[in-house]
């Protein structure tokens, strides 16, 4: 069998076209917009989706989610797959396309798009999600895309039979290194600390995986190579010492920046950019305007908590302006 | 039995029953030297399941590349499995898969299908048009891809899109990164999506929107 994804790519056609007002906009088609928009259609409500890129947000590139209950072991695509079917199965539409810029004036909320046309919304939920932190050190930038990568699943394929360092210790690191192990001949976490954040079925597997090595205490100062990367230079954060550290590729899973450069001076956030709620009804500093997902502030950003957020704001949307 | 799942069989169905206007053709060049191409076959085999789930509309030709080279160069074809497809004149668009489109390419596959047989005007803003139609000398995108690769799409439809709206200058091909890996080495692609541009006079990786990508697109001009 051949694995094929359905997600419908466009607005090529009249049957995804959106009008120009909604009851509920939906910013983000990751697990936390998609939820929103099951349980605002299921309410009642004229809901759209905008969704810029791929639908299942990061879930689609995710190699496999193992904590959503339901599933045991799912591949991310799939989840991701029935997260969107779920949500047009109860009428929202979903649109791809890219938003550029919001504007709240005298009680209209108006989102501009990428092609600026204009769409109404009564409601807004934001829930643009987040995207990898990169290391922010020298080479890093001048390497991205020969030898520096963000995406296991897209790249791994490149680096079949070579040595890739994975940067961080989280669960994303540990996921991401342990699926590189198949394609790789050896992956080396380089971490900060001397123990790894990753839930402990994940260090478990990742300790009794040959393919596996660690590097602890240790920061990259910088990414070097001729044309395609193939040292990076580590500091030991306990002595101080420098050290190469030849490698063939480096994946980079450090954490999460908030997508909400789109919101700036708008809304009330945390001073890295996190949008602050209401925890009980996750509206935002603006009325009408809610937040949810990985990119509010919260203390565990997970698939689970991102479809609770969803289901949160779109039902207290509907109490309190429908 | 078929490759494709039941379940996909039937969201295939409904959407070309929905989707589609005119009738399209995929012209699919192959060999039957498997170890020269390991997808041929079951890229002949999905093209052959999402055909017959056209209701008539989609019809496939197959070419044996070695008998039609000249026939294959005359469409673009360079590598195995590749195919174009074509409108319901015969017009070709430049729009060039090398690779088997499984996985998030497929999801390119179905919608260059369905634009293609509703006119080939996709979905590109009027200022990115007019650039486009300005151009007058050849322009070839190449978009390396992984099926496995999320943003990849994205970046092969902007390429077909653009070759769509100028065939005459432009060309938007896919190319599955893996499956022909001596040409991904030859430009170092090693992220994907890679945009590489007339054969590496320029090149970017990542699914930039339209107007950022053509501005890449245009500096080999
Ligand atoms: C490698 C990796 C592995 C993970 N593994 C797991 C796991 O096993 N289990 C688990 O529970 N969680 C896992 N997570 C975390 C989980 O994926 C996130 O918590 C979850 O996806 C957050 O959902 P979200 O909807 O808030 O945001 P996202 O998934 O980030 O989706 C946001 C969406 O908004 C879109 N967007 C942003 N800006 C705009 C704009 N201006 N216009 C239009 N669209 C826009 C983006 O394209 C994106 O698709 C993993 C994350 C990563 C990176």
């Amino acid at each position: 069998m051949i694995d094929v994804v359905f997600f419908d790519l466009g607005d090529s056609q009249g049957s995804t076209e959106t009008k120009d007002q909604y009851d509920m906009v939906i910013i983000g088609g990751g697990p936390a917009g998609l939820t929103a928009a099951i349980y605002a259609s299921r309410g009642g409500l004229d809901t759209l989706v905008i969704e810029k890129s791929s639908e299942g947000g990061q879930i689609a590139a995710t190699e496999k989610v193992e904590n959503y209950p339901g599933f045991i072991s799912i591949d991310g695509l799939e989840l991701a797959e029935k997260f969107s079917d779920h949500a047009r199965h109860f009428g929202a539409t979903i649109s791809n396309r890219g938003v550029r810029n919001l504007t709240f004036c005298c009680d209209k909320k108006t989102i501009v798009m990428d092609d600026s046309s204009e769409i109404e919304a009564k409601t807004i939920v934001i829930a643009t999600g987040a995207t990898h932190r990169k290391l922010g050190v020298p080479g890093e930038k001048e390497y991205e895309g020969k030898g520096v990568s963000y995406c296991a699943i897209c790249d791994g394929a490149f680096f079949r039979d070579k040595h890739v360092a994975v940067i961080g210790g989280g669960n994303s690191a540990i996921d991401e290194g342990l699926y590189l192990t198949q394609t790789a001949s050896k992956v080396t976490v380089v971490h900060r600390r001397d123990k790894l954040r990753a839930d402990k079925i994940l260090q478990e597997r990742a300790f009794n995986n040959p393919k596996m090595e660690f590097v602890w205490d240790s920061v990259v100062e910088e990414v070097q190579g001729d044309a395609f990367v193939n040292n990076l230079v580590l500091k030991n954060v306990k002595d101080g010492t420098q050290s190469d550290f030849p490698v063939d590729g480096v994946f980079i899973y450090i954490g999460l920046v908030p997508n909400s450069a789109l919101l700036k001076n708008l809304l009330q956030t945390t001073h890295d950019g996190f949008i602050k709620v209401n925890p009980v009804t996750f509206e935002t500093s603006l009325p009408g305007v809610f937040a949810v997902g990985d990119v509010i502030d919260k203390e565990l950003r997970q698939i689970i908590n991102a479809a609770a957020d969803g289901a949160s704001a779109a039902s207290s949307a509907i109490k309190l302006y429908f | 039995m078929g490759l494709l799942k039941k379940k996909d069989q039937e969201q295939i169905k409904d959407r070309l029953a929905e989707e589609m206007k005119d009738t399209v053709k995929i012209i699919l060049f192959l060999t039957e030297d498997e170890s020269k191409c390991h997808y041929c076959n079951q890229t002949k085999e999905v093209l052959q399941e999402v055909s017959a789930l056209s209701g008539g509309k989609l019809e496939v030709e197959e070419y044996n590349y070695e008998q039609n080279k000249e026939l294959a160069k005359q469409y673009g074809v360079e590598y195995l499995p590749g195919f174009v497809i074509l409108d319901k004149d015969s017009k070709h668009y430049n729009v060039i898969f090398h690779g088997a489109p499984f996985g998030h390419e497929f999801a390119t596959l179905l919608e260059d299908i369905i634009v293609i047989s509703n006119g080939a005007n996709p979905p590109v803003s009027q200022e990115v048009v007019e650039k486009l139609k300005a151009i007058n000398k050849p322009v070839k995108i190449q978009a390396f891809v992984t099926p496995t690769c999320p943003y990849c799409p994205k970046a092969v439809l902007t390429a077909h899109f653009f070759s769509m709206i100028n065939p005459e200058f432009i060309s938007g091909e896919m190319v599955e990164a893996s499956e022909f890996p001596e040409l991904s080495a030859k430009y170092g692609v090693s992220s994907v999506p890679q945009m590489v541009i007339n054969d590496g006079a320029n090149s970017f990786v990542g699914a930039f929107p339209e107007k950022e990508y053509l501005e890449e697109v245009l500096k080999v001009l």
